[in-house]
């Protein structure tokens, strides 16, 4: 019983990690763009699966992380750039925006199944033997990525508050309207969220297959409310936030998966983002219908 | 035509008549000590004024006053910290919003809030069929009488057309009218409601100048009849013209209740708005 | 030719069940402004409810299939509880999911909501068989009706587009009330409803509650067709299918609705059959989900209002006085008085 929990809380952190990649790049986006974007999660299995390409080819699976992150970076501008931005031109709202990524989501996602052959690959690079630490029993592996997560976390955080770009970034989420008016060139600031924000996408997307050591069409979207939850609970903009919330979920979940059904730890993942947005105080309408806008 | 309409029987009960208001001198509104926070921050810190019927109060003093802290708190759109607001005889601080409506209280919004997608016709008569016409249950168990009111409320709403000059505008969208027409859109909406009390939040935002003139006839007319009126506007020949008293905030506090042309040479109006 | 009959029938039995969920979204995105992206969940509880209800009791002797509820209803009860089922969850769902917040969040909770009760029913085999489902569903007085198969096929066709004409006649009813007109105005300026008076929190709950019955309705009468549901056919993404479907055609125009559900949903989607395979197995099936994607995303930016735009409720002033001033006391609404005009 106790040997389980531990256990179970040590996946739950390793899980954790990627859960808080995903979502430290989710929420700076989120926090610039104001925006639920959906398609996150197809861009993250895209990523996955170039990675997956490479490593077949015979790769070593550390450069499948840069490159995938790099994929993760390009995707994501290119469809921040020339889908998402012809919509904000038009004056579309939040949900209407919400509304577009879902169907960029049902593209990719769909695209993947149709190139995948709706398949599943197994992805079983970089597993070695079991190390046994009291009741505990995880792989360099599994001990390498949750350390991953700690130095995406601080290297974030160093170029969001000593970098000249981290803090226009920072400035612009706050205020907008203000930023552009102290001579801030919001333009590039999107620009730099997208590449940034893509690379921890893609990345997250290698990090999980990794973990998962399958990579398969779905992948994203089952995470993706995971991810949703995490940078909302930790509030929009703040990589901190988000990954004390991923420990959370990523623990959440794996304690329901090893005493309930494994099916039911997806479900209480996705019900810890639905009372998310339900219970967190903030997300209620302006009361004089002054809505947040779209950053693009 | 529709003069002729009013003389039949049935419609006679429901036209207000302007001239003579035997409640002129009564308070219908009554905020006393309202105080309004945001996160430990108070945007209004107890502030207290009442409001006749007939009678219009303008709000002003400069940004960040809490002005529209007080309207909301009034409306209902933000919640009553501590104080009381009473509307006509009703205490309301903890009702709400759409209950403070039912009981005359109606208000406009900084943004217009025309409904865009309906035309000012339809605009008009949602107003006018009002909560108890819109309620499900009155439209399937009560489908004869709504006909009889529907009668009432068309005509209603065309008088109020042609009352405010907008009967070529009838099928207009809402999202195809000029900023004035919005507002006047807003504020006939308002009207159908038969409103004792009507707060309106800078209605002269968006209007252009030649039409503010007409607009602050058409809302002396309004509270001639017997309306209640609180407006918040920044444009002071605006208050100058349309307000029997004004009430200066500063920082959430009141500073001054006088009329305008007494506040205007108050030392401490003045040193507020030169900050 | 039998079997081209059969088909044409099932089509029109497919399309008019299709048109009801566009009925229901209809009202419920389309006036009432919720962006219902669950919706598939309440057409899946009509379905299993009036699955359950139809197969007989379970007596644990079926074991290829278990569920909740068993019982072997008379016709047209399975019909009348679907209906029940829809609107009890969507109450269910409606009381926590519908609070005042950003819409794109309300969305996003329904989204989940719809994945949610997706895993729990297929990983749950006690609920309705899991991920196998249900089937040996009977048809509604299969077998008392002497009729050939063919024909019990028309007489299945006539019955629901019956259904489908009633529920037109009712939603077209009151979307033009009073009580449509009120849901009009709070999808488009919420805090300006309410300050008419209007308590909108108990009229988002009853579209969302009267959208949800008539989804039950529809999935009641499409598993007593099918004869059996699973999981696999209502993952989240059928949602999109409905909203797609009254995109193209024209949000609030019934017209543009049933249009666009006769395009979408029914040629789009069915065209595929007659061509010759591509590809691996499913590649088809992919496309089409891309296609339905591009389709959403294309009407989101060309056309937002379909391809039959919502008509203009017009007021003529020679019109109006005459109806007003008439003698027809008692027959007087603003639904007569307001004509539809262009665009």
């Amino acid at each position: 019983m106790f040997t389980t929990l531990i256990s179970a809380i040590a996946f739950g952190v390793v899980l954790a990690s990627v859960i808080a990649i995903a979502s430290m790049g989710f929420t700076i986006q989120f926090g610039l763009t104001n925006m639920l974007n959906l398609s996150y999660g197809g861009v993250m299995t895209a990523s996955a699966f170039v990675a997956y390409l490479l490593v077949s080819h015979g790769v070593s699976a550390w450069y499948g992380l840069i490159v995938g992150g790099l994929a993760g970076s390009l995707m994501t501008l290119v469809l921040g750039r020339f889908v998402l931005r012809p919509y904000a031109r038009r004056g579309a709202k939040l949900f209407e925006m919400m509304m577009v990524t879902l169907g960029l989501a049902l593209v990719l996602d769909y695209g993947l199944q149709a190139l995948s052959h709706d398949n599943i690959y197994q992805f079983t690079v970089l597993q070695s033997s079991p190390i046994h630490l009291g009741p505990i029993v995880i792989t360099p592996t599994q001990v390498i990525l949750a350390g991953l997560g700690l130095v995406v976390f601080v290297g974030l955080e160093l170029l969001l508050r000593l970098t000249r770009i981290g803090k226009a970034l920072r400035a612009t989420a706050a205020e907008p309207t203000l930023a552009r008016s102290c001579g801030i060139r919001t333009g590039r600031v999107v620009i730099v969220t997208w590449l940034l924000s893509g690379f921890l996408c893609g990345l997250a997307g290698v990090v999980y297959i990794i973990n998962s050591q399958s990579v398969g069409y779905s992948t994203g979207e089952l995470f993706l409310p995971l991810v949703i939850a995490a940078a909302l609970l930790g509030g929009a903009g703040s990589p901190k936030g988000a990954v004390v919330s991923a420990l959370l979920m990523g623990i959440v979940t794996q304690v329901v998966a090893a005493f309930g059904q494994p099916a039911y730890s997806t479900v209480a993942g996705f019900a810890v983002l639905v009372i998310v947005l339900l219970a967190r105080p903030g997300v209620v309408a302006g009361s004089q219908g002054a809505e947040a806008q779209v950053t693009l | 035509m529709v003069a002729e309409l009013i003389e039949s029987e049935d419609l006679k009960n429901i036209v207000t008549s302007p001239e003579t208001n035997p409640a002129a001198s009564k308070i219908m509104l009554t905020a006393r000590d309202v105080v309004v926070s945001y996160g430990g921050v108070a945007a209004v810190d107890g502030v207290s004024f009442e409001v006749r019927a007939g009678e219009a109060l303008g709000l002003i003093g400069p940004n960040g006053a809490g002005k529209s802290s007080m309207l909301a708190a009034l409306g209902g759109q933000a919640k009553v910290g501590k104080g009381s607001i009473v509307l006509d005889g009703h205490e309301i601080s903890h009702l709400a919003a759409y209950k403070r409506a039912r009981l005359g209280l109606v208000r406009t919004f900084q943004t217009t809030s025309e409904f865009s997608d309906m035309t000012t016709f339809e605009n008009l008569v949602t107003a006018g069929n009002g909560y108890l016409g819109a309620r499900l249950s009155s439209v399937v168990f009560h489908h004869r009488l709504n006909s009889k009111a529907d009668k009432q409320i068309a005509v209603r709403a065309w008088e109020m057309l042609e009352r405010f000059d907008m009967t070529e505008k009838a099928n207009t969208y809402g999202r195809e009218l000029s900023g004035g027409q919005r507002r006047l859109v807003e504020i006939m909406r308002c009207l159908m409601a038969s409103p004792k009390v009507l707060l309106l939040d800078e209605p002269m935002v968006g209007v252009a100048p030649h039409l503010v003139e007409k607009l602050v006839g058409d809302l002396k007319s309004i509270r001639d009849e017997g309306i209640a009126i609180v407006i918040v506007e920044h444009a002071l020949e605006v208050v100058r013209a349309l307000s029997d008293k004004v009430v200066v905030m500063s920082f959430g506090k009141k500073i001054a209740d006088a009329t305008y042309d007494e506040i205007v040479h108050d030392q401490a109006v003045q040193d507020a708005y030169l900050g | 030719m039998g079997a081209w009959e059969f088909y044409i029938t099932t089509l029109v039995v497919y399309f008019a069940i299709d048109v009801l969920s566009a009925f229901s979204l209809n009202l419920q995105f389309g006036f009432g402004g919720i962006i219902n992206l669950s919706f598939i969940v309440f057409q899946a509880i009509g379905a299993y409810v009036a699955a359950a209800v139809t197969l007989g009791p379970d007596t644990g002797q079926n074991a290829f299939q278990t569920y909740i509820w068993g019982a072997s209803l008379p016709f047209p009860l399975p019909l009348v509880l679907a209906t029940v089922a829809g609107a009890a969850l969507s109450l269910v769902v409606g009381l926590f999911g519908l609070r005042r917040m950003r819409k794109d969040y309300q969305a996003a909770v329904l989204l989940i909501v719809s994945l949610i009760a997706w895993e729990v029913a297929k990983s749950d085999v006690h609920l309705f068989n899991g991920s196998n489902g249900v089937t040996g569903i009977g048809r509604p007085l299969g077998t008392t009706l002497p009729l050939s198969s063919l024909g019990y096929q028309w007489v299945y066709v006539v019955w629901t587009l019956a259904i489908c004409i009633a529920v037109y006649a009712l939603v077209r009813w009151l979307s033009s009330s009073p009580w449509g007109r009120a849901l009009r105005a709070m999808r488009d300026q919420e805090d300006a409803t309410i300050s008419l008076g209007i308590n909108v929190t108990a009229l988002r709950l009853q579209v969302f509650v009267i959208g949800g019955a008539i989804a039950g309705l529809s999935g009641g009468l499409l598993v007593e067709y099918i004869g059996a549901w699973s999981p696999g056919a209502w993952g989240y993404a059928e949602t999109f299918v409905v909203f797609t479907a009254m995109f193209v055609g024209g949000i609030r125009n019934y017209k543009g609705v049933i249009l666009g559900t006769l395009l979408v949903p029914i040629i789009f989607l069915e065209l595929p059959r007659f061509l010759p395979p591509i590809g691996y197995p499913g590649l088809i099936d992919s496309v089409e989900w891309i296609v339905i994607g591009l389709m959403w995303m294309g009407s989101l930016y060309w056309r937002p209002q379909g391809l039959l735009p919502e008509k203009r409720n017009m007021v003529f002033p020679g019109e109006f006085g005459s109806v007003t001033g008439g003698g027809s006391k008692a027959g007087f609404s603003l639904a007569s008085l307001l004509r539809k005009g262009q665009g």
